[in-house]
């Protein structure tokens, strides 16, 4: 076996055996310089160098801070409120509720898992209060919603694939927005579909002479996204910083304007950030060394070679990247995907002329989608818990919404306009 | 007492996520509202990061948060799980293990560099990558320990909002 099949076998077998993905991807690279007679310093060169100049990635712990920081009850009852407001009165309106929470939310959280643990508790007890839906299908509809948490800006796995290809984090937030909406409008429709066979409930209408007031208690939290594309766009701040403006001002709304927070809130907020970015940027180190190894082997270029001897068409190409994505999606953890295959297939997608934020887009929209594909969905696992129902019923629940995702899918992918009509707006040249 | 001190690490995780946050704001307050751009906090906040992680994987993060694979470990039985974890521990001391000198001789090696603003010599900033290896090394004979007599692995935790980030 030659000494990349022995990292490669390392690897795989380490992480079925339970090590941290984290560590058994150092562990497999270590295997391999081991095996090729290499200096095993390098995993500390690789790591070490990656990590203090991949300066874009401390936007990351600073996106999770700023969520943390807006996660609190009251400001959580408010935006409940406002978007109860916006869609109750439809019905199956607490359901409808529940995804346009998340879409609201997801303008202020790059995490999926975040948005589910933020907000899987308080929209279980009331969507499954007094038997207005089973216990399954609210539980599944946390999980399918959540997963527009990071498509729409801000959002984690965008920052891990501006990093990956060299691409503008600034466009890649852009080009989220309409395909996170997509996916919304889908779930949205697939519930007002379901809402008449299956009897779903009304909530109470909101008399409009309060919309004032609930919109204006929410205000504070909706501007969370302005500012951040303002300090993105007019090119007051680099990106990264304009993850600190967005977690400034979180802490600000949240510690004055809400007086939802107070000393003790913002210490725990912050020690639940850094074990976030501990247990992510683990993973991260793990994939420096990795990627370093599949580097030296030149694997990228052999893939891109041997996709060109199939002589595929860019359409054929995305497809071909869907599908494995997806199925990948149900056996791997997502951001491990990112970091490893997705850059693997960045030269093929290069040299095929597809445009880099197109394919960052619907390589997110795919990975997220995994987050909720059994038999290995973190989402699943997160509202199984959560909701203390068994993953079985949770997945029945599910799957219908994995098929319309799918379909959303599938047009974000064959209408590259549906990602890139945003950032063009704003003077992408792509 | 472990308790204890893992709290404390705790406390310090915290507060370089702090201190890396406070300066960003101070570097953009300055830039933006007097004009005055300063460079030592860009390379603070680098080193705050590389230190986070490596730190909180040292000793904050216990070992069921850490993101992992469990599909196999859920399948089998007890004693499956404790030979799986044996042979998963057994590797990984193995490997960062021999890689240890190496390791140091990177980092001591890097004493000839100095960090660009703060004029930190560079073997003091990546030492936290040798306090690292050192503490996961003795986290898995720990762990080796304990399997070998019969303890099993400690069940993932999901709920854990610790996650991959996703």
């Amino acid at each position: 076996m030659t000494p990349f099949g022995w990292a490669i076998a390392a690897i795989v077998v380490l992480s079925l055996l339970g090590l941290p993905v984290g560590h058994a991807m150092i562990a497999g690279s270590l295997l391999y310089f081991w095996v090729k007679g290499v200096d095993m310093g390098t995993a500390a060169e690789q790591l070490l160098n990656g990590m203090y100049t991949s300066y874009l990635l401390l936007a990351i712990p600073l996106f999770i801070l700023a969520a943390e920081f807006m996660n609190s009850g009251s400001i959580m009852d408010r935006l409940l409120r406002f978007c109860n407001a916006l869609v109750g009165r439809w019905r199956g309106g607490m359901a409808q509720v529940n995804v346009v929470q998340s879409i609201v939310f997801a303008g202020m959280s790059g995490s999926a898992l975040a948005d589910a643990a933020g907000s899987g508790k308080i929209m279980q007890t009331l969507m499954t209060k007094d038997g207005k839906y089973t216990p399954a299908f609210a539980a599944a509809l946390t999980a399918v919603s959540s997963v527009i948490g990071p498509i729409i800006p801000p959002s984690i796995p965008l920052v891990i694939f501006a990093l990956i290809s060299d691409t503008s984090i600034g466009y890649l937030f852009l080009g989220g927005v309409i395909p996170g909406l997509l996916l919304g409008i889908v779930q949205m429709a697939l519930i007002a579909a379901m809402a008449k066979r299956r009897h779903f409930p009304v909530e109470a209408p909101v008399p409009v002479r309060e919309w004032p007031r609930i919109t204006w208690e929410a205000f504070p939290a909706l501007m969370m996204p302005v500012i951040l594309f303002g300090c993105l766009y007019s090119g007051i701040t680099t990106p990264t910083e304009a993850a600190a403006a967005a977690a400034a001002y979180a802490l600000a709304a949240s510690a004055i304007l809400y007086r939802s927070i107070g000393w003790r809130d913002v210490y725990q907020s912050l020690v639940t950030s850094a074990r976030v970015t501990i247990s992510i940027g683990m993973l991260i180190a793990g994939a420096l060394v990795f990627n370093y190894v599949i580097t030296v082997e030149n694997i990228p270029k052999t893939v891109a070679a041997m996709l060109y001897a199939y002589q595929l068409s860019p359409i054929g190409f995305l497809v071909f990247a869907n599908v494995v994505l997806l199925v990948l999606g149900c056996f791997l953890e997502g951001t491990t995907i990112l970091l490893v295959i997705v850059p693997v297939m960045l030269p093929t997608a290069r040299a095929l002329g597809i445009d880099p934020v197109h394919f960052g887009v619907v390589a997110v929209v795919n990975i997220m989608i995994g987050l909720v594909t059994p038999p290995y969905g973190l989402l699943l696992f997160m509202m199984s818990k959560i909701a203390d129902i068994p993953l079985k019923d949770l997945v029945r629940e599910v799957l219908p919404f994995l098929w319309v995702m799918i379909a959303a899918l599938a047009i974000i992918t064959f209408v590259p306009d549906t990602v890139l009509f945003l950032p063009r707006l704003l003077g992408y040249k792509g | 007492m472990l308790r204890w001190l893992q709290r404390r690490a705790e406390n310090i995780a915290a507060l370089m996520l702090a201190v890396m946050f406070a300066a960003f704001v101070l570097q953009i307050v300055f830039r933006y509202f007097f004009n005055f751009p300063i460079g030592w906090t860009s390379e603070l906040t680098v080193v705050m990061w590389l230190w986070i992680v490596l730190w909180g994987a040292a000793f904050v993060l216990r070992e069921n948060e850490e993101v992992r694979f469990d599909l196999l470990a859920g399948a089998v039985g007890r004693r499956g799980r404790i030979a799986m974890g044996i042979v998963a521990a057994g590797a990984l001391l193995v490997l960062y293990g021999k890689s240890l000198p190496a390791s140091w001789s990177y980092v001591t090696f890097m004493k000839v560099e100095k960090s660009s603003y703060l004029k930190i010599r560079m073997d003091w900033l990546f030492s936290i990558y040798l306090v690292f290896l050192v503490a996961i090394l003795a986290r898995y004979l720990w762990i080796l320990w304990h399997l070998v007599r019969g303890r099993e692995p400690e069940e993932a935790d999901v709920s854990a909002k610790a996650g991959s980030g996703l």
